[in-house]
């Protein structure tokens, strides 16, 4: 365990220097709430009315949530740089060091997510005061509740990208596969929380691992309750259960099948 | 006691095989056709702990196959081999704790941060616990003289100030064996000699087994007492550098040579000249799966 928190510790250290640049990147994510605003602004109307049992403010804070999710994990680490670990055979000189190259990567995903998520979620506090206004009925308990539920979700997230990364021990590309995974997160779980999709949808879309990573979170920060915070966790951790058991089993398949280049 | 034992060791690898132009990349996505390239056929040798070994081979040889075999990161298909007593396909992680290893072309410090933090990161990860840690980088600073830039982020150092690190980093955890793939590759000859100087007084002062690959004549010359040189996956030679030495400026003398054209240099090309004749390069294997 040592050796991994010494691999999440240099991480820190290393992205640290890229504070200032991770703030920048928020331009993006800015733009991107701007626009979902005033969306849901005139979508909304001045009824006041519900839409798929949310509020406005309720909706809008849903999206920022989900959208610093998406935001804060986005790095290459379990995507571009293990796919191409793979490809080029990089991982070759890496499976001879006395950790596990699956663990090492998600620790040095946990290690970036963990400096641009805060990042990412301070600077969308701020935004969303200013611009949306507190949660009505918010209790800061919510938030505390919501951590570890956070927490496992964009460890889910992880562990899945990294297991599509890991089928290039197969195919020559897995980029088709990451971008069919990351289209779904953004469309079932980002954009849109789960109850706007028809209801007969939702089973479906509950039974993808996109629930426990984007819209239990979310949810639970924008409309808090002890049932559906059990139902989340529970869900998380067969999820991340489920997860792991494909990574270690891709992972030891597809390093067996290693062929690297001789010179 | 011998650090390294290989008995009849063989890798095959399936590469794929494309013919000329669009039709033959549309044949290939559907009746996809495999070549398979014996990259190492049946060697076997052994290294005595505490020697330096040059193990020399034209590109495509076989070289960085064994050892990737001798490391644990390639399976052999047949035969067996030993490092320190352990098997490396069994006992990788095992294997990890007693072997450093060094590929020229690949970096493995990280480099946003300094040489020490660096040394820190690698002990923690073969478990040295903290305090011995700070006393093993001290040594090796001294040793190495890396005291000038220890503190110095890796990007901000120069190619022969980042091998000298590379190199340090796998001493970290005290290896009984050292692998070490064309380390001075790209470097210029002062940093060569440093790093030579490196390795040696790594053998002389630290007992380190060391098996070398290099394209380098200078390498191998100055740091090596014995080599193996393969070619087509096999051994076509297994000698000391004496006798090897010896055993050339003799036919050449009678051939009525001038010893100075006799160098390590122009034996080492004659034998490759012979054997490719016997041995025509095989294609690289590329990353096929």
């Amino acid at each position: 365990m040592r050796k991994y928190m010494v691999v999440y510790r240099s991480v820190v250290m290393e992205h640290l220097q890229y504070g200032a640049q991770i703030a920048v990147g928020f331009i993006s994510y800015f733009i991107i709430i701007f626009i979902q605003i005033y969306l849901w602004n005139y979508m909304y109307g001045e009824s006041g009315a519900l839409i798929a049992g949310y509020t406005k403010q309720q909706m809008i804070w849903y999206v920022m949530i989900t959208e610093i999710i998406w935001f804060g994990t986005r790095t290459t680490t379990v995507t571009k740089q293990a796919a191409g670990d793979i490809k080029n055979g990089n991982i070759a000189y890496m499976i001879n060091k006395p950790y596990h190259y699956a663990l090492y990567i998600l620790t040095k995903y946990t290690g970036e997510w963990s400096i641009r998520l805060p990042i990412y979620a301070a600077l969308a506090g701020c935004m969303g005061m200013l611009m949306v206004g507190g949660l009505s009925g918010f209790r800061p308990a919510a938030l505390i509740a919501a951590l570890p539920v956070m927490i496992l979700g964009v460890t889910i997230n992880g562990v899945f990208k990294l297991s599509i990364s890991l089928i290039s021990f197969w195919t020559e590309d897995s980029n088709p596969f990451q971008w069919l995974y990351d289209k779904l997160l953004l469309v079932i779980g980002t954009i849109f929380p789960l109850e706007v999709f028809p209801v007969p949808l939702q089973p479906l879309f509950k039974m993808t691992p996109i629930y426990t990573v984007c819209y239990g979170p979310a949810k639970l920060l924008v409309d808090f309750s002890r049932e559906k915070y059990i139902e989340i966790l529970l869900a998380q951790a067969l999820y991340l259960a489920c997860g792991l058991g494909v990574l270690f089993l891709l992972y030891n398949r597809g390093v067996k099948k290693l062929y690297v280049n001789g010179g | 006691m011998n650090a390294i034992e290989a008995r009849d060791l063989s890798k095959t690898f399936r590469v794929k095989q494309k013919e000329k132009g669009m039709a033959g990349s549309l044949k290939a996505v559907f009746r996809p056709k495999l070549q398979e390239i014996r990259a190492v056929d049946q060697i076997s040798f052994s290294v005595e702990e505490g020697e330096m070994l040059a193990f020399i081979g034209p590109n495509g040889a076989g070289k960085s196959t064994t050892i990737k075999m001798l490391t644990g990161i390639l399976f052999p298909d047949e035969g067996q081999v030993e490092v320190l007593g352990i098997d490396p396909v069994k006992n990788r992680r095992k294997l990890a704790y007693e072997i450093g290893t060094v590929f020229g072309q690949k970096e493995q410090l990280w480099t946003h941060l300094t040489p020490y933090d660096n040394f820190r990161f690698f002990g923690a990860i073969y478990d040295i616990p903290n305090s011995d840690i700070e006393t093993r980088i001290r040594e090796l600073a001294d040793t190495f003289d890396l005291g000038s830039f220890l503190n110095t982020p890796v990007r901000n150092l120069s190619l022969g100030q980042r091998i000298r690190c590379e190199i340090t980093a796998s001493l970290i955890h005290k290896p009984r064996v050292l692998f070490l793939d064309e380390p001075t590759i790209g470097l210029d000859p002062v940093v060569k000699e440093s790093i030579r100087e490196l390795i040696m007084r790594m053998n002389t002062e630290l007992h380190t087994t060391v098996f070398l690959t290099s394209h380098d004549v200078g390498d191998i010359e100055k740091l090596c007492r014995r080599i193996i040189i393969v070619n087509g996956g096999r051994i076509v030679l297994d000698d000391s550098m004496e006798h090897l030495k010896s055993h050339y400026l003799h036919r050449k003398h009678k051939e009525n040579a001038q010893p100075s054209e006799v160098t390590l240099e122009s034996i080492i090309t004659e034998i490759y000249k012979a054997q490719s004749l016997q041995h025509p390069e095989a294609p690289e294997p590329g990353m096929e799966v």
